[in-house]
């Protein structure tokens, strides 16, 4: 009913639009692969002449930037990486986990206060600075400052009220008749959450998992403050290469924000269509 | 219609399941579901999560808000009660916090209003027909899948006073023209909201988008049937219906964006003195540069209480609505 065909100025308005959106991503890889004599040349380099993979190389074998004259990174990033990979992972199955039993009862049982749901989102008004610093001295105290465990802990239970409200958001979608149905059959309550329901949500399901795991990847401020040299994630060591070397290492820090950036780009593509749905907690109706 | 009522009170609500709506004939007492105790047991898991994860550091940090101490001094057991001095420093003397929630504040109107007002005209944009819109939309969203360092990191490059960004003003305007971004308040200032309006105008796009798509084609009929015109059947008609939408859109990037932290440290590391000083950025200083942890966790303590309250009010509108989505 609203639609009509774009008409000449609004797709320049549309070009202009999406010049701004992508340039920023456009820098980004650019500056990964340029040769450390163009990382902060005057007036910047927009295209390398000689792209070079190098940056990317010295993130995992420090010495490799050597060849062109500049000295090697103090570490490699490979801990980080995997740092990242295990931590967001395991936090993300808990989260969902997690979620999901507390979505089931939220969508399906009317036991809880009428507020519940309101005070699993307050978790997330919590800004993290709040929390960071009776985090510090709890975890010191019980020593698991600096290790995996707490800082999925902590990320289970940030990202729990998203986790909770984008499923429960899913599953008040299904008609409860199917669980019943299910039930009629001769199936336990918990069979049927587990055998109808789950089933039936599961486009959301992952949509949620992807969301959360995206959360938990690009958390910054608790491994910043958890972490000391067990633990590192990815955006620690980006922001530790910016302040060790800053203005020195251009390339190998937007390589690695570029390695950092990947799977969530190529996730959030994949969650898409199912994204606004979730993130608005339920309220555009389908 | 409803279901006969079991006496089981756990599936209290279950009993009232598909009433009028749907007049199912299969209307036997739902009654064999009883076997797994109560139905309390699904959200113990999240609830055990947040009591313990939450819950517990924020009494820690309530305990310690009214204390003096700090690690330079021993331990949490040794440290002095103060009642409620630190609030009262923070609140009438110390013009940085002051400044830093007023800064906070308005960063975060400002931010909202841009992205609100960009991602409206960009999902209307969308609402017309061309080629390739598929692909545009993924575009389009790209910016929001990236992680705040990374974004913090490419704007700093950006940014630099030989970057591409004082490369282009020079072109039009002259190289007299270029600023020198971080090193003037204003400038520095508008890096940060130039960052997150592009890191997250694509969410409130998403939002706005899929709110118009779902808007119900009846009602828009009907006004245009009575004559009215395209622009009065967008303000009056559509955006009306779009509100609960648009309220929960400023409710989920506000609660974000008052914690902003990320793309400030990144950019600024809230320089040029305390121009672009965040209220994370403030505590996260007073904690881990001054290790200042009692009165850090006074201040944070005054940003939960203010942030709750904010959010709660902005909720009031959809409360109902978004609490009654269960069927």
């Amino acid at each position: 009913m609203l639609s009509r065909p774009l008409t000449l100025p609004l797709a320049i308005v549309l070009g202009l639009a999406l010049v701004v959106t992508l340039f920023p991503v456009f820098w980004i890889v650019m500056t990964a692969i340029k040769p450390p004599t163009d990382w902060n040349a005057t007036p910047a380099i927009w295209i390398p002449e000689q792209p070079t993979l190098v940056n990317f190389r010295t993130l995992f074998d420090p010495d490799a930037i050597r060849e062109y004259g500049v000295g090697g990174v103090s570490q490699p990033a490979t801990a980080s990486v995997l740092g990242s990979i295990f931590a967001s992972v395991i936090a993300t199955f808990f989260s969902i986990l997690i979620g999901l039993f507390s979505a089931i009862g939220l969508s399906r049982y009317s036991t809880m206060t009428k507020a519940t749901p309101l005070v699993i989102l307050s978790g997330r008004m919590f800004p993290p600075a709040a929390i960071a610093v009776p985090f510090v001295i709890i975890f010191s105290v019980t020593n698991v400052i600096d290790t995996y465990s707490g800082l999925i802990a902590i990320y289970v239970a940030v990202t729990l009220p998203f986790s909770t409200w984008m499923l429960k958001s899913f599953i008040d979608d299904l008609p409860r008749e199917i669980e019943e149905a299910a039930m009629l059959d001769g199936r336990s309550r918990l069979m049927a959450h587990l055998t109808v329901t789950i089933p039936l949500v599961r486009g959301g399901l992952f949509a949620t998992t992807m969301f959360i795991f995206i959360l938990n990847w690009s958390e910054f401020m608790f491994a910043l403050v958890l972490s000391y040299t067990n633990v590192t994630t990815i955006p620690v060591q980006l922001a530790k290469y910016v302040t060790a070397t800053a203005g020195t290492l251009y390339g190998v820090q937007a390589a690695l924000a570029v390695l950092a950036m990947l799977p969530l780009v190529v996730g959030g593509f994949m969650i898409q269509s199912h994204l606004a749905r979730g993130m608005t907690f339920g309220a555009v109706k389908r | 219609m409803n279901l006969h009522v079991t006496p089981n009170t756990d599936g209290a609500d279950m009993a009232t399941v598909g009433n009028e709506a749907t007049p199912v004939a299969a209307a036997p007492p739902v009654k064999a579901v009883g076997n797994l105790g109560p139905a309390r047991f699904f959200a113990v898991p999240g609830q055990i999560v947040s009591l313990v994860v939450l819950v517990m550091p924020l009494l820690v940090a309530l305990y310690m808000s009214f204390t003096d101490w700090s690690p330079t001094r021993g331990s949490l057991a040794e440290a002095y009660f103060v009642g409620l001095e630190n609030y009262y420093e923070l609140l009438v003397y110390d013009t940085r916090f002051i400044e830093a929630v007023v800064r906070t504040v308005l960063i975060s109107a400002v931010c909202l209003m841009l992205e609100f007002t960009l991602g409206l005209g960009l999902a209307v944009l969308f609402l017309r027909e061309f080629r390739g819109k598929a692909v545009l939309f993924s575009a389009f969203l790209t910016p929001m899948m990236i992680l705040p360092v990374v974004v913090g990191y490419t704007f700093w490059m950006l940014f630099q006073s030989n970057g591409p960004i004082n490369q282009v003003i020079a072109l039009i305007a002259g190289p007299g023209a270029m600023p020198e971004w971080f090193r003037s308040a204003p400038f520095a200032v508008a890096t940060v909201i130039i960052t997150e309006v592009w890191h997250w105008t694509p969410l409130f796009f998403l939002i706005l988008l899929s709110g118009l798509n779902a808007v119900p084609e009846n009602p828009v009929r009907a006004a245009v049937i009575l004559g009215a015109s395209p622009r009065q059947v967008f303000w009056q008609v559509v955006l009306p219906m779009l509100k609960p939408v648009i309220i929960v859109a400023f409710v989920i990037r506000a609660m974000e964006v008052i914690k902003l932290f990320d793309e400030v440290f990144m950019l600024t590391r809230g320089g040029p003195g305390s121009a672009t000083e965040t209220i994370s950025l403030y505590i996260y200083k007073l904690a881990f540069n001054d290790f200042q942890l009692a009165y850090g966790a006074a201040a944070a303590f005054l940003v939960l209480i203010g942030t709750l309250v904010i959010i709660n009010l902005m909720l009031l509108p959809v409360r109902d609505q978004l609490l009654e989505a269960r069927r």
